[in-house]
Order: structure tokens, then sequence, then C-alpha cells
């Protein structure tokens, strides 16, 4: 046996200085919120670890909590890797974060209510209109629409990052159907299961209460007339990447979980299909994209959609959660205007950071981007998942070529922003059997309904498992962690 | 002067296999307007199914088929009684500047109150060669230019039944300069919208009664936003202004919004559709 294996677990931590550790500081001592659970673990052999890890993960299969993850066309289905080493995040910081997600999500709302109505930001000149006219998921179908209690992103999910400079700063707003909340409830079950005592020493918020929330949020949303609102999940289906989830959220919710094939339209009103009859829906907690759901408005070739759930939704019959069209503040170029917005309908500052990002559809900032390239990331302002992002830094030659022609090309597609340091957190790798560095983000989940606001004290740590990778999103290969956010 | 229109559409669908379950939209239903009412409605379908009358995203009528049954063929009949007021394009043309005219349609606020009907779409994207093929005159009104672009769009586009379909875009439309109602509109609405001018696809029927073109079948227009005017109906297809002729049913930015026929049909193979439409004028 590899004698290696029965040292203390962070006996041979690198900790590269250059980096913002959030757990040790520069000389190596465990930052005081960390110092117990340090002790904790610091007892425990790699071995110990190891075989607590590989519990932890069979469970995971055990219970299906599964993700799918595209490539050349071909689907493979994979747990999505966790770390037993939680993270930790104080009050006080917590307190920043919590305020700042719910700041951003109003202030999304109302910019949302305000480009399907009056569109006043952009006739006053906050937001050039070419961001909604040249968006592909603005719907023209849903101005004047009122949707039920004001709301159109029920769900948000923020993506947030430390930096080096201590600061918390967010790279993007999710607003259509985020994923990722079921991780944060599984982390913490399985985490208790395999280290129960570490959760005596800390006073930790539960990440439980997630889905009686959403219940109350999607419920005080109903369609006006209706006393008690029959809610429910509508998937894609089996196949779809966070099917797990989904039935994760029915199940915790107690309402069924739908396919569009369970459902159908009447008089402008939505029923289950049941073996006791039709039921009529009131709220469907929908995680079908925009354009699939209803063949007879949208994509005409969709199996996953039911004909005639937009005018059903239209007519105040049925309330979609997140509203349809909720996409067009989703993009990335509007992010870029986030301050603005929330000074615009909050008039107040920011309590979370954005990232300086340059837009490549003004000329200026595109002469920038592309004479910096090496200093910067590129995103594709439409995709999600972290698919077609370049680091520049990253790149060879050639492929800055190919990447600056690709932005001449159609520049309006591209934003750029310098390259963040994230944080990291000491996370175990399998290959070296130790823990090293890794670079971590944290996306938390943000609820409105009609008078009432929620966020997940917890929320999803991904780690880039990749030394030195950046990207922490599951269908890169990343991994998670639970997040403890304490109790004052 | 006021018009009796008796308007019939027909339709039957036939399928290789027999069909399990279907949803039909038709959008077939001439709307109430200023100029126009609609006093009589009349359906029937082949399968004896409810019709439903519901609304597309953009609020015009519909009517909506759902079936349970099984069945291979569907023939659908609706007829339309509707009156028909007669207005003159010409008298509401008021005398103004013509800089306070292109000023109008220069401002923020009048591009975003009409992003919806300036943007391209799909079928109304010009080619980058063609983004000039009419440029407007500004030492004219803009009412001026649109005629001009009308008869424009009306010479350069032969009509010509069988060369284009449904989902044809412009560039083979201006390269081969041929086409249907559907296309004539389609350029139109480009080239306005391409000098800055909001225009809109317009789906209805055409009483032919004095030989125009858009027969058998539903006819295509566009509706254009004059500032200090307001939408006025281009009948590029037949050179002509909007009339009494013209009964609208729906407008969108193109035809994608205005398809008369949407169907979701569980059922393998093929199937076969035929329309037909038929105007009468009971004065």
């Amino acid at each position: 046996m590899n004698q290696d294996l029965k040292k203390p677990i962070f006996s041979s931590y690198i900790n590269n200085t250059n980096l913002f550790d959030e757990v040790f500081d520069p000389n190596g001592i465990a930052k005081n919120v960390y110092q117990k659970l340090f002790e904790l673990y610091g007892n425990h052999s790699i071995q110990d670890y190891v075989q607590l890890n590989n519990k932890a993960k069979s469970s995971f299969f055990n219970q299906g909590i599964t993700f799918q993850v595209y490539e050349n066309k071909e689907t493979q289905e994979k747990i999505f890797p966790f770390d037993l080493f939680p993270r930790i995040i104080d009050e006080d910081e917590w307190e920043i974060i919590e305020k700042g997600s719910i700041q951003r999500s109003k202030a999304l709302n109302l910019f949302l209510w305000d480009v399907y109505h009056d569109k006043k930001i952009i006739k006053d000149g906050v937001v050039p209109l070419d961001l909604i006219s040249s968006s592909a998921n603005y719907l023209h179908q849903m101005i004047g629409v009122d949707p039920p209690g004001g709301i159109y992103n029920h769900i948000s999910g923020t993506d947030i990052i430390k930096h080096s400079d201590g600061n918390y700063y967010v790279l993007e707003d999710n607003i259509r159907c985020p994923s990722g909340v079921s991780y944060v409830i599984c982390n913490r079950t399985a985490l208790k299961r395999a280290l129960f005592g570490v959760f005596n020493h800390y006073k930790t918020h539960s990440v439980t209460n997630y889905a009686e929330n959403l219940l109350e949020i999607l419920e005080s949303v109903k369609p006006k007339g209706v006393d008690v609102p029959n809610c429910v999940v509508l998937t894609p289906g089996m196949y779809n990447s966070a099917f797990y989830e989904h039935s994760y959220l029915a199940k915790a919710m107690g309402v069924e979980l739908v396919e569009g094939r369970d459902l159908f339209v009447e008089n402008d009103f939505v029923y289950m299909k049941t073996i006791s009859g039709p039921i009529k829906v009131d709220v469907i907690y929908r995680r079908v994209d925009d354009q699939y759901l209803d063949p007879l408005e949208f994509k005409p070739d969709s199996a996953l959609g039911v004909p005639g759930l937009f005018t059903a939704y239209k007519k105040g019959n049925v309330c979609l959660a997140n509203a349809p069209g909720t996409g067009v503040a989703d993009d990335k170029a509007i992010y870029t205007y986030m301050p603005e917005i929330i000074k615009y309908y909050l008039d107040e500052s920011p309590i979370l950071n954005n990232v300086h990002t340059y837009h490549c559809s003004r000329p200026d900032e595109l002469k920038y981007v592309l004479e910096h390239i090496q200093e910067l990331v590129i995103k594709p302002v439409d995709e999600a998942g972290g698919y077609g992002i370049s680091i520049g830094n990253r790149l060879t030659k050639e492929e800055i070529k190919v990447v600056q022609e690709e932005i001449k090309q159609s520049p309006r597609k591209y934003i750029a922003q310098p390259i963040m340091s994230l944080s990291v957190h000491p996370t175990y790798i399998d290959d070296t059997e130790s823990f090293e560095q890794r670079h971590v983000d944290l996306r938390t989940f943000t609820l409105l309904g009609d008078k009432k606001e929620f966020v997940l004290k917890g929320g999803l740590s991904r780690v880039a498992l990749k030394r030195g990778n950046l990207i922490v999103n599951s269908s890169q290969g990343g991994g998670s962690k639970d997040t403890w956010v304490l109790k004052k | 002067m006021s018009f009796e229109y008796s308007v019939t559409y027909n339709t039957e669908n036939d399928y290789e296999n027999p069909v399990e379950n279907a949803s039909w939209q038709f959008l077939i239903v001439p709307e109430n307007n200023d100029t126009q009412e609609l006093v009589g409605i009349e359906i029937e379908n082949s399968l004896g199914a409810k019709n439903e009358f519901s609304q597309n995203g953009y609020g015009f009528q519909t009517i909506r088929i759902n079936t349970q049954e099984q069945f291979q063929k569907l023939n659908f009949r609706a007829t339309f009684i509707l009156k028909k007021t007669s207005l003159n394009p010409f008298g509401q043309v008021p005398i103004f500047n013509i800089l306070d005219n292109y000023e109008l349609a220069q401002s923020l606020d009048f591009k975003v109150d009409f992003e919806q009907f300036l943007g391209q779409t799909k079928f109304t994207t010009l080619p980058q060669d063609s983004k000039n093929l009419f440029v407007f005159d500004t030492t004219l009104s803009i009412f001026d230019n649109l005629q001009k672009l009308n008869n424009w769009v009306y010479f350069y586009i032969h009509f010509n039944t069988g060369v284009t379909h449904v989902n044809t875009l412009l560039e083979e439309i201006i390269n081969n300069r041929a086409g249907v109602c559907q296309d004539f509109t389609h350029l139109f609405c480009a080239l306005a919208r391409a000098n800055n001018i909001p225009a809109r696809y317009v789906s209805g029927y055409l009483h032919q009664g004095n030989g125009y073109f858009g027969d058998a079948q539903m006819h295509a227009w566009a509706e254009v936003y004059v500032p200090q005017i307001g939408w006025m109906g281009f009948d590029p297809t037949n050179n002509i202004l909007v009339d009494d002729n013209h009964l609208k049913v729906a407008h969108g930015k193109d035809f994608k919004d205005c398809s008369p026929l949407k169907g979701v049909v569980y059922s393998q193979g093929d199937n076969k559709t035929v329309h037909s439409v038929e105007v009468q004028a009971q004065q």
C-alpha cells in the first residue's frame, strides 16, 4: 500500500499564494471560519477520505443523480463529481450575496416588464434598442402580456465568483431554466451521510426548504379566480440532461411531473390527462425552452410542447414559470448593462459587482478586444453551459487569428471580459490522491413571487477539476461542493 | 358605400396512414376593424370534432380543432359573411411638411414603438447586395415613395405560380424575379423596412371581380405605417392601394406569423392538403 495514503489529508497541499485560497492564508494557516473544519478533517488520513468519497459517489449512482453530456451527437450519462470538503460562507459575506441576488432578480423582472410594455429604458437611451431587436429570445408575442403577479423570472440562478481582491463578482444571470438546485440538496444529503459529525460544530442553514419555498412562489402566481392552484413540473423527458432535477423537484413539492403529451388545451384552459379524467392545471413550472412550449405558436415540429399552451397563458388561464421571453434578459450583452438597469429601476447602486465587459458591437471596444485578446475571455452572447468560450492566454497564435476573424464577422455575437482570477478551494483530486487548489464559483438560486422573495441559503459551488481550468460548468467537466451558509 | 361579402374557405387533408390525434389551428377568420364587420360564421368539419374559437399569439382569432379518434381524412369548410365599408385611401392623406415626415421616422421613440415591424426576419432579409434595391427619394413624401415602391415591386416580379413555395426566401425571389402574392409582399416589406418604414405582412381574402391576381387562394398584401397618417395598405401584387376588395384576416412580421393553417399531427407517412377560397360579393 502506498504509504502516502496514511498521511494526514492536507499534508501534501501546495498553497500557491498567487491564487486566492478561500481556506488557507498565505502562511498556510486555516482561516478562522475553516479552523474547526481543518481540525476535524486533518485528523483523518487520505485513505479514510478516499473510502468515504467512494461511498458518497456510489450513493449518487444508486440514487440516479446523474446528468448527460452532449458531445459529437452522442450523449453520456455521468455523475456530477462531488467533493466532500465543503465550502463555507460566513453570515456577513452571505448577506451581501443574498441582498445582491435579490436586487438583480428584481431589477431584471422590472426590465422584462418594461421591454414587453412601454420600453422606457430604451426610449431613455439607457439600453440600446439593438439589444432587444436583434435578440432571438425577444418574443413579440409577449408584448403587452401581463403575467400573473407581474413576475417574469420566478427562478433565477446567479453565477458569482470571488475574485483575488476578495470581492464577489457576478458572471451571469440565468433566468431561462436555471438548473443545479437539486445538486445543492443532494450534496448536503451526501455529506451528512458521510460525515455527520462535522455538522455538530457549525450552525449551518438548511437547504432542504427550497422545494417548499418554490411551491409557495408558484402558488403565489396562480391565475385570477383560482383558489387552490394545481401546480405541475413540465419536463422535456427522461433524455434531458436535468431530468433527475425535474423529477426531484416534483417529488419534493408533492406535485405531478408531466411531459407535453400528458397535457392538452381545451377552450384555452390546460388540463392534465389522468386515469380519473382531465384535471385542470393552473401553474406550470416548465423546464422546456420557449421555442418548444407550443408547436402552434413556436417551433412547429416540437414534440415536447402542448398545442395551444401559449394562448392559454396569454389569456391568463395558466401561469408559466419562468415566463416565456425571459431569455431576452439572460443575454450576456444585457448583463453588461446590469449596473445601469439596477440604477434605472431601483435607484440603487449594485450590491454585487459586475465584471467589466467590452461589447464587440461598439467600434472602439471592438478595436480594444481585437488588440488585447490574450488578456481577455471571449464569450458568445447567446450560448449557455460554457460552450464557445475562448480564454485569451490559453490560445495559440493560429487560434487567436481564428477568434479574431469570428469576432470581426459578427461583432454583436461576442463580448469580452478581463480574465478573472477565481478563488480556489482545496479539492480532492483522484489522479494525484491528494488535495489541490481548484477554481470555484457559486450559483445562487433566487425565487420571486407575488409579494414574496427567497434566496436559498446555500448554493451550488462548482469546481473546475482540471488544474488551472476556469470553466466550472458541469458539461465542461466540473465538479461540486456542499456550500454552507452559517447562521448568525 | 357598404358591400356584403361571402367568403368560403375549404381544405381537404388526406393522410397516408391513420392519424391517432391531431391539433389544427386555422387563421382564416376575417378580423373586425374600421372598415369590416363579421356578421356571420358557419363552420363544419368532416370529423364532427368541436370547432373551438381561440387566438394566436398576436391576438387574431383562430379556429382550433383537436381530434381524439383515429382518422385518415379531414375536410374543413368555413363560410364568413362580412360587411365592408368603402374607403378612399387618398381621402385621408393630409398635407404636411416632407422634412417633418422623415424626421419623425428617424426618432428613437418611433424606432422603439415600431421595432417589431422594422426588423428583419428570415423571410424579409435582403441579400447583402440587394440592400439598396429601392432607395427612397427624400424630396418626395414617404407616402409617394411607398406608391413608387408598390409599382416597382409589381414590375420587378412576374406573377407566376409554381415557381416559389411557402418557404422561399428573398434571395431566390430577387434572382428569379418571379413569385406569388406572398413573395411580392415579403419583398415590399423588406424594402420598406430597409428605408426605415415599419411594414407588416397581411393575410386575407381578395374579391377578384376585377381580374386581380390572388384568386382561388388566400391573398397577401402589406400595411405600412406612414408617419402622420397611420397604417396604410399596399397590394404590390396588383399595384394598387388596398381597397374594399381586400378582406383582412391577420397581420404579422412575415408569412410565418400569418400561416392560415398550422397543424400538429401525430402520424407517419405522407399527407396531401388542398385549399380553396371563394369570395362573392352580395351587394
